[in-house]
């Protein structure tokens, strides 16, 4: 499979595409220090290519299933498998190399804010650079070509050599978007992406999420707790509440009935982003 | 009015306890210094000392007033051997500091044990004062300004890594798990992402230290350590506070240039 730039000026070039990851979950459940169970017994099936929406309210554990995927939550009992690695039995390098193919997104953007928009996404590239290149800051041409042209296809190359914090918000989620393109991944997870964004920034970069799904064929899986992005930037919804999958099935039939049922309450105005 | 609308007496609620405890704290801090300067129990501050001497006081005071000009070329290349003690010392202190206050650090360093161990040098190193470590280290390697070099390095090293670690602290941890997320090591996310935010705080408190350092490495050579403190020694023991007079008068000269210098330096860094 080959991949184009949306840029129809056609400035990006063509490489062709990493395979793109399942996600496979028996039973997991995660059971933190404290005694609180995030995740409780789910089993779930995600396919190559899928775009999927996590819906839940804070606590419903879907903050803690994004962190599962890529191992930055351990599992405290079943397994995950992730593109065909068996996370819990993954560690150390083999499990930062496994990270390295895996993109994630923040609600917060995390980006290094006194440096600048091209090392913020040169970050990327950790996962395929040596230490002495790192310390050095000696990226290769290569990977600056890549951070390049992931920048380019969030629109914002014009801003690489501006500094990070100097950009509005909506400019560093795409930032922070093109640092998860840069890793070339096989999968994207997004925890609520667009929750510190203003509307029409948060329909850009959820646009932005789902033409890498459409464009790329990368598995993207995105937390939302908004009825109304859920049901327009997803093909498949999870519910979770509790730690427990209370719903699975397509986003845009999903009726205010299943929110509802996932919620636990009935749908307030606060639960819809508008536009 | 109240806030329902209707009229009547304000309700104004309960003043809270517990407003004797900051009397309480100020009545503690006055019996200790009471019982400190106590004849019985503490050091016996005798103030009729400064009555009984204040001719013998007005008579320095009188000389100090009067510098010697003329003794100025000596002080030249004891000053400047001050000032190259503390750009040396400031500039390896610095270069040590950086890798360990990094090590120091909770966010950037999640291994408690090897974080507990330096923290614990460095308290120890911290804790002895830099007058001290010149003196043994004057002992150990002879005399001259290269044990003043190392006391003030152990003393620069002890104070920019705390500082600057406990500012690392203080910083938010989500940049640094993007890394995580995205492949990197401990290492490499402390490189790529962490060190760019240290940046000003590690400029300002090696400036901090380097303006302590000058002021330091003036009394390091009452020990033998170099500088300026060997030449007060000597005026000192003449009582010729004219000329003593006149190496306070540049110290001050120096310490003031130098806080200007570092504080246009610390305005641009935002």
């Amino acid at each position: 499979m080959t991949i184009h730039s949306h840029d129809s000026a056609g400035v990006g070039t063509t490489v062709p595409a990493p395979a793109p990851w399942a996600i496979r979950m028996r039973d997991v459940t995660v059971r933190y220090p404290n005694g609180v169970v995030a995740l409780d017994g789910i089993t779930l099936d995600i396919e190559p290519g899928e775009m999927v929406s996590v819906v839940g309210l804070s606590g419903s554990g879907k903050s803690s299933m994004i962190r599962t995927i890529n191992g930055l939550v351990p599992i405290t009992s079943g397994s995950l498998t992730v593109g065909g690695h068996a996370l819990e039995s993954t560690s150390g390098r083999q499990l930062r190399r496994l990270r390295g193919e895996i993109g994630m997104i923040f609600q917060g953007f995390n980006l290094a804010g006194r440096t600048s928009v091209l090392n913020n996404v040169l970050v990327g590239r950790l996962a395929h650079t040596s230490l002495w290149r790192t310390l050095l800051g000696a990226y290769t041409d290569a990977d600056k070509q890549i951070a390049f042209e992931a920048l380019d296809r969030v629109g914002i190359l014009a801003k690489a050599w501006d500094r990070a914090s100097s950009l509005s918000g909506g400019q560093q989620q795409r930032v922070a978007i093109a640092r998860a393109l840069s890793q070339q991944p096989r999968l994207v997870l997004a925890d609520e992406p667009v929750a510190s964004l203003d509307p029409p920034t948060a329909h850009a970069v959820m646009g932005d999420l789902r033409r890498i799904n459409e464009e790329l064929g990368i598995t993207v899986l995105t937390n939302l707790h908004l009825v109304d992005l859920a049901r327009t930037y997803g093909t498949r919804m999870i519910g979770l509440r509790a730690g427990e999958v209370v719903y699975d099935g397509p986003a845009a039939t999903a009726t205010d009935a299943d929110f509802e049922r996932i919620y636990g309450r009935s749908i307030e105005a606060e639960d819809v982003l508008g536009r | 009015m109240t806030a329902d609308g209707t009229s009547g007496p304000l309700r104004i609620p309960r003043r809270p306890r517990g407003r004797w405890k900051p009397w309480l704290a100020l009545a503690v801090v006055a019996a200790i210094t009471a019982v400190t300067a106590s004849p019985q129990w503490g050091v016996a501050v005798a103030f009729d000392a400064i009555a009984r001497n204040w001719q013998n006081g007005a008579l320095k005071i009188v000389q100090l007033l009067q510098p010697d000009w003329a003794f100025w070329p000596r002080t030249v290349a004891p000053l400047l051997e001050t000032l190259q003690m503390a750009v040396i010392a400031t500039v390896v202190g610095a270069l040590l500091s950086l890798p360990l206050s990094l090590w120091a650090a909770k966010l950037t360093n999640p291994h408690a044990v090897g974080r507990g161990i330096l923290r614990t040098v460095l308290n120890a190193v911290r804790s002895v004062p830099d007058l001290l470590y010149a003196s043994v280290l004057v002992a150990m390697v002879g005399v001259g300004a290269l044990p003043g070099i190392i006391a003030l390095v152990l003393f620069n090293v002890g104070i920019i890594v705390k500082l600057v670690s406990e500012a690392i602290e203080s910083n938010d941890a989500g940049p640094l798990e993007a890394g995580r997320a995205a492949g990197g090591s401990q290492l490499q996310v402390n490189r790529a992402i962490a060190l760019p935010d240290v940046w000003p705080s590690f400029i300002n408190q090696t400036l901090y230290v380097f303006e302590l350092n000058v002021r330091a490495s003036t009394v390091l050579g009452l020990v033998g350590a170099g500088g300026l403190g060997l030449l007060i020694d000597a005026v000192r023991t003449y009582y010729r506070y004219d000329q003593l007079s006149l190496i306070i008068l540049e110290i001050l000269v120096i310490v003031v240039v130098i806080d200007l210098v570092s504080s246009a330096i610390r305005k641009r860094l935002v």
